[in-house]
């Protein structure tokens, strides 16, 4: 894999833009999974997954072959999610009421031509429930509890996307896990 | 009775396979005879399997289509230039 990714990085470095597409297609849906647990908004999701992706085209030349490359671009990717969700404090309460409910929007246009099971409603209330809680986590615990327990990554590539020791990413998901266990035990 | 700080602690440290073999043996034979402790840990135990539980989301079919429409212009004339 890394041998595959970094002989499409000598391409990019080129100009080839198809080893770009390539790029892209294989790590679109961790990236866009990413923001879309951090920003709760499927068009805010994208705009911002689209943006990390033209980052790394943009700065590859600034990118370390010795490194890892999911690592730099979910850098890039937490990042600027982290700065979108800075720059839309001031109305955070009000986004946080309307967040994550695509699911939900989804479901009452498909609810007026056929009649959903009552168990796949509440699957999907249920994970509105789930995502609207990880939404109300401040951004340094929501980031590493999506990148543990959505993405999957080990406490050790967390702390080297963060740039981060892994004693203060682990602080980070023990106190991220608490506000999510008294969010969470009424269900 | 209120339990000692350090068993919330071990109970993270466990949720993070940081736990050493003696401290589990500790842990469990707390968690046996605690029913705070016991709550808590299920309740964390429960929290990260919701969390885990929501599906995974799929990026919209014309990402990369739409990611390389938004690339610099001039760069990608160059490729497509004889």
């Amino acid at each position: 894999m890394e041998e595959f990714i970094n002989k499409k990085i000598k391409q990019i470095k080129k100009g080839d833009q198809n080893a770009f597409a390539e790029v892209v297609e294989l790590y679109k849906d961790k990236i866009f999974q990413l923001c879309y647990r951090m920003l709760g908004n499927v068009h805010e999701a994208e705009d911002i997954a689209q943006e990390a992706f033209i980052r790394v085209y943009m700065n590859i030349h600034s990118f370390d072959m010795n490194k890892k490359f999911s690592t730099w671009i979910y850098r890039i990717a937490t990042n600027l999610s982290i700065d979108r969700i800075r720059k839309k404090k001031p109305d955070y309460y009000l986004d946080a009421e309307v967040a994550g409910t695509d699911g939900l929007t989804m479901y009452s246009q498909v609810s007026s031509d056929i009649a959903m099971p009552e168990k796949e409603v509440e699957a999907i209330e249920l994970q509105e429930t789930i995502q609207k809680e990880i939404l109300k986590l401040p951004d340094k615990y929501r980031s590493v509890i999506v990148l543990r327990y959505i993405e999957e990554l080990s406490l050790q590539e967390i702390a080297e996307i963060l740039e981060l020791p892994v004693g203060t990413v682990k602080t980070r998901i023990h106190r991220g896990r608490e506000a999510l266990r008294k969010q969470l035990r009424h269900l | 009775m209120k339990c000692p700080k350090h068993v919330v602690e071990m109970i993270h440290k466990y949720l993070d396979g940081d736990l050493h073999e003696d401290e589990g043996r500790e842990l469990k034979k707390h968690l046996q005879s605690c029913e705070d402790c016991k709550a808590h840990y299920q309740e964390l135990e429960k929290a990260v399997a919701f969390v885990k539980s929501i599906s995974h989301v799929e990026a919209p079919a014309d990402f990369t289509q739409k990611v390389l429409e938004k690339l610099p212009k001039e760069k990608r004339t160059v490729s497509t230039r004889r």
